[in-house]
């Protein structure tokens, strides 16, 4: 944080993957946060590979763009690919504060993230639905034990704990607030900054497929 | 998914289970009996069933199931890709022992060396993907167009590949390397004017458009001529000169290839040159065929598909069409049944092995052998600078073996995310039918390697190098004082000359045997019939539609036309495949992506060019490789200039 010059905009994008049981409501809180809507707003209208959105962290005028996997259902019966968590940043994984069975499924996930996913991945354990309050299973106190557990573990990678409601969007900006604060922000940027940018080098992402290079270079000929 | 509605939780049994009796699993489930049948598939029924999660199924599962089609998509493996899967070492291991169970179909003779002990050999078994079918994509090809349309290229990234490395005489002297224009792609400069002319004067011939009545007529009277005497006898070419253009620009196998075919695949790789850059393919990082496979289910689960894997289908009634799977689910199946070759139940062996082997016309099958080595070099020297991957051919005949066919090797090193950095992984392959010698060519064609990429890291390099190896790179940067070298094939003596002092450091070597019913040249893909491919020759009252095992084309070419034929078996059309606009994303402000008209009309013009290339076919009988519907689509499409990338490169090449 030390060079961050406070009047620079930076921007750094990263990849965020959902986790958790069926109908926790991962995709609801997603839409909350993309959306600001709770509509069951299909990404298949739009062949969603994922959504996007930003957010800005103001004290270290950073501008974090979230690229967000949903699992378009293939956690049902376990058959997530190795694709969704590859460079993975961060993951959510969602249970239902209603539902005690929906905790223990999002520690496994956590238990199967930390074997498939990058080290140093950020998670966030996220309790939904808590406009429900009245029917709560699963009490903070209990979330509290198995993070200081997992602590014990020490094997690099931060647990972030929040509690939310997609309906009602308490809580949801908190989240990826919480996890834009928890990305090594810094070491992206300064590793794209080392790559250098020699003019007409490829981009490191690799080769971007609706950018054919004959896009270019018909409109040079147009001219000749 | 509906939030917070409980329709997701499981429905009681009574709900689940369909309405007609079955009879239900005799044995209880062992495991988990305080849930049972935890994992049971909450559906009552699909339209389609395919097994196996192989690239082919996988674009079907999502052409299918964009169309509105309900799908349900299972693999008996524990991991995506089935026989065109990217797997750790871990992973190849156990694929191996199975494979020599006999547990895999079609493949056999596995064998896996890990030199060393723990200690000396270490390794970190998820760092790897290694692929079982690896394979190119030309950067004009019916399979991008298709990753752009279905929009599949957003979860997968892409590489420039532009070294192919020919092995002749011995030595590594012809390469195809980062040239900035087509005529370039023939890199030696000592090339007397006539060659150059010759090879011009092809070149010309090669990109002139199809319908064009003298190229016409001189492909007409030259289909049965091997590509060989067509170009001696019409061209006036030199060996060396056919050499590249037949097995490393064209990657044909044989000598004995047919004019139209190596015509067809030359063409393929100049219309692919200058489409994204200077290089005429591309690789997709973490893996090739398994990691497409990954995208297109991803698609199609975004579209519905539902997923399981290990999942086998146990037993299936056509007349009620239930189908009863090993995780205890029945489910009614509407319409077809898919099923790969490696995923083949027991109960459908015989129905397979007749139909593949009846009286009238039993399919040949075709052998694949493969040599897979993990190596602690990066192999630099052969890649073009800022790239991670490389083709080495051995053409027919340039090996101590004698060899017959072409070996065809990829490189790719750490860069291409499929294995640590320094280290790369040398995909070898043969069609050589005689397995024996198949695998003595596959080791000879390694072993020249080995000797190549020792003798250029040895510590008396200086000695056998020259002026012209090494050149200062003339772009404005600050390396710009490193002279980079660039002739690294050419250094020195031939191989033979030389003995290494060290050996070169193997971390896993990994070789088996691919049968396939799909021949080499993809005949029996482009021209398709009821009595050449397994597709086709199941009867229209089956429910049921077995796939064939990937081909041995080190590119894409084929698979999707094979897709198509699978789903027009199904929808009785291949009109609406993936004829799908999606919405925009309304917020997502698309600057970074032209998704403009050009690259998804590309795709349209292709499938429609399909229907003239079948024309074609019979026109002018045995223009077989699928690029030709490419061709088409450039040639016909006289309104998109977009699409005639060397309309003014061909008169330029004149010298």
């Amino acid at each position: 944080m030390s060079d961050a010059t406070p009047n620079t905009n930076r921007f750094a994008q990263f990849k965020l993957v959902l986790l958790g049981e069926s109908a926790v409501g991962k995709s609801s809180i997603v839409h909350r946060f993309v959306k600001n809507t709770f509509d069951d707003m299909r990404e298949s209208t739009i062949g969603a590979a994922f959504l996007t959105q930003s957010i800005n962290l103001p004290e270290s005028n950073t501008t974090i763009k979230f690229e967000i996997w949903d699992t378009a259902g293939q956690e049902r019966y376990k058959s997530l690919a190795p694709m969704y968590y590859r460079n993975a940043n961060a993951a959510l994984c969602v249970y239902d504060i209603t539902s005690r069975s929906s905790f223990n499924k999002a520690q496994e996930w956590i238990k199967e993230l930390k074997r498939q996913a990058t080290e140093g991945i950020v998670i966030a354990l996220v309790g939904n639905k808590l406009d429900l309050e009245e029917n709560r299973e699963v009490d903070q106190q209990e979330v509290e034990e198995y993070i200081v557990q997992q602590s014990a573990e020490d094997d690099g990678n931060q647990i972030i704990t929040s509690e939310c409601s997609a309906k009602n969007g308490d809580g949801v900006l908190d989240i990826f607030n919480s996890i834009g604060r928890a990305l090594p922000v810094d070491e992206v940027i300064n590793a794209a900054a080392n790559r250098g940018r020699p003019a007409g080098s490829r981009q490191q992402g690799g080769i971007d497929l609706a950018r054919a290079r004959r896009q270019q270079a018909a409109a040079a000929n147009s001219c000749c | 998914m509906p939030p917070f509605s409980r329709v997701e939780r499981r429905e009681s049994m009574a709900e689940r289970r369909p309405s007609m009796s079955y009879t239900p699993p005799v044995i209880p489930h062992l495991e988990g009996l305080e849930k049972p049948q935890q994992n049971h598939i909450e559906l009552d029924q699909a339209d389609v069933l395919i097994l196996g999660t192989g690239l082919i199924e996988s674009i079907l599962a999502a052409a299918l199931s964009w169309q509105g089609v309900q799908v349900l998509h299972l693999d008996n493996k524990s991991y995506y890709g089935d026989s065109a899967s990217t797997l750790t070492i871990d992973q190849l291991k156990k694929w191996c022992i199975e494979v020599n169970q006999g547990k895999l179909p079609n493949f056999q003779d596995a064998q896996i060396y890990i030199p060393g002990g723990k200690s000396t050999n270490k390794f970190k078994s998820k760092d790897y993907g290694i692929d079982l079918t690896p394979k190119i994509m030309f950067c004009k090809s019916d399979l991008l167009s298709l990753l752009i349309k279905s929009r599949v290229y957003k979860y997968l990234e892409f590489q420039s590949l532009s070294n192919f490395h020919v092995f002749e005489n011995d030595d590594f002297n012809k390469k195809i390397s980062n040239s900035t224009s087509k005529e370039d792609i023939f890199s030696n400069n000592s090339l007397s004017l006539l060659t150059k002319r010759n090879l011009m004067k092809f070149l010309k011939f090669i990109l002139t458009d199809n319908k064009n009545p003298e190229k016409k007529q001189l492909l007409f009277e030259n289909s049965k001529q091997t590509i060989i005497d067509f170009l001696k006898g019409q061209f006036n070419l030199e060996d060396p000169q056919i050499n590249e253009l037949v097995y490393s620009i064209g990657l044909c196998i044989k000598p004995t290839t047919k004019t139209p075919e190596a015509i067809a695949k030359i063409k393929r790789f100049l219309v692919s040159f200058d489409v994204y850059g200077n290089f005429p393919v591309m690789i997709s990082k973490y893996g090739g065929p398994g990691e497409i496979s990954q995208g297109f289910c991803r698609s199609a689960a975004v579209a519905g598909t539902i997923y399981k894997l290990n999942t086998n289908l146990v037993d299936y009634d056509p007349h009620t069409k239930i189908a009863q799977f090993s995780d205890g689910s029945n489910i009614k199946i509407n319409e077809k049944i898919i099923i790969s070759p490696t995923q083949l139940p027991k109960f459908l062996q015989s129905t397979y092995n007749e139909l593949v082997n009846d009286e009238i016309s039993p399919l040949p099958t075709y052998n694949i052998t493969r040599l897979i080595t993990v190596v602690r070099r990066d192999c630099k020297e052969w890649m073009s600078d800022q790239e991670s991957s490389a083709i080495v051919v051995f053409p027919p005949l340039s090996l101590p073996t004698q060899n017959n066919q072409s070996v065809q090797v990829i490189i790719q090193n750490g860069g291409t995310g499929i294995c640590p950095s320094g280290q790369s992984i040398w995909f070898s392959h043969t069609s050589e039918p005689d397995l024996n010698r198949a695998k003595l060519d596959l080791e000879s064609a390694f072993e020249k390697m080995e000797a190549s990429l020792l003798r250029e890291t040895e510590s008396n390099l200086e000695k056998n190098l020259n002026d012209e190896d090494f050149k200062i790179n003339s772009s404005a940067n600050i390396y710009s004082t490193t002279p980079i070298m660039v002739n690294s094939f050419k250094l020195g003596e031939h191989l033979q000359n030389f003995v290494p002092k060290e050996k070169l450091e193997i971390v896993c070597k990994v070789g088996f045997v691919q049968k396939t019913l799909i021949n080499p040249d993809l005949t029996n893909v482009f021209q398709a019939s009821e009595s050449n491919n397994v597709i086709l020759k199941s009867p229209a009252s089956s429910d049921i539609i077995f796939t064939n095992m990937l081909s041995s084309e080190l590119s894409y070419d084929g698979i999707i036309t094979e897709t198509k034929l699978i789903y027009s078996k199904i929808t009785g059309s291949d009109e609406d495949f993936f004829d799908v606009d999606f919405e925009d994303e309304d917020d997502e402000g698309n600057d970074d992506y032209t998704r403009s008209s050009t690259t998804t009309t590309a795709a349209n013009t292709i499938a429609n060019a399909h229907i003239d290339d079948a024309n074609l076919v019979h026109t002018k009988s045995t223009t077989s490789i699928g690029d030709n519907s490419n061709d088409i689509a450039i040639d016909d499409d006289d309104d998109d200039d977009n699409h005639e990338p060397f309309g003014t490169d061909v008169d330029n090449m004149e010298l």
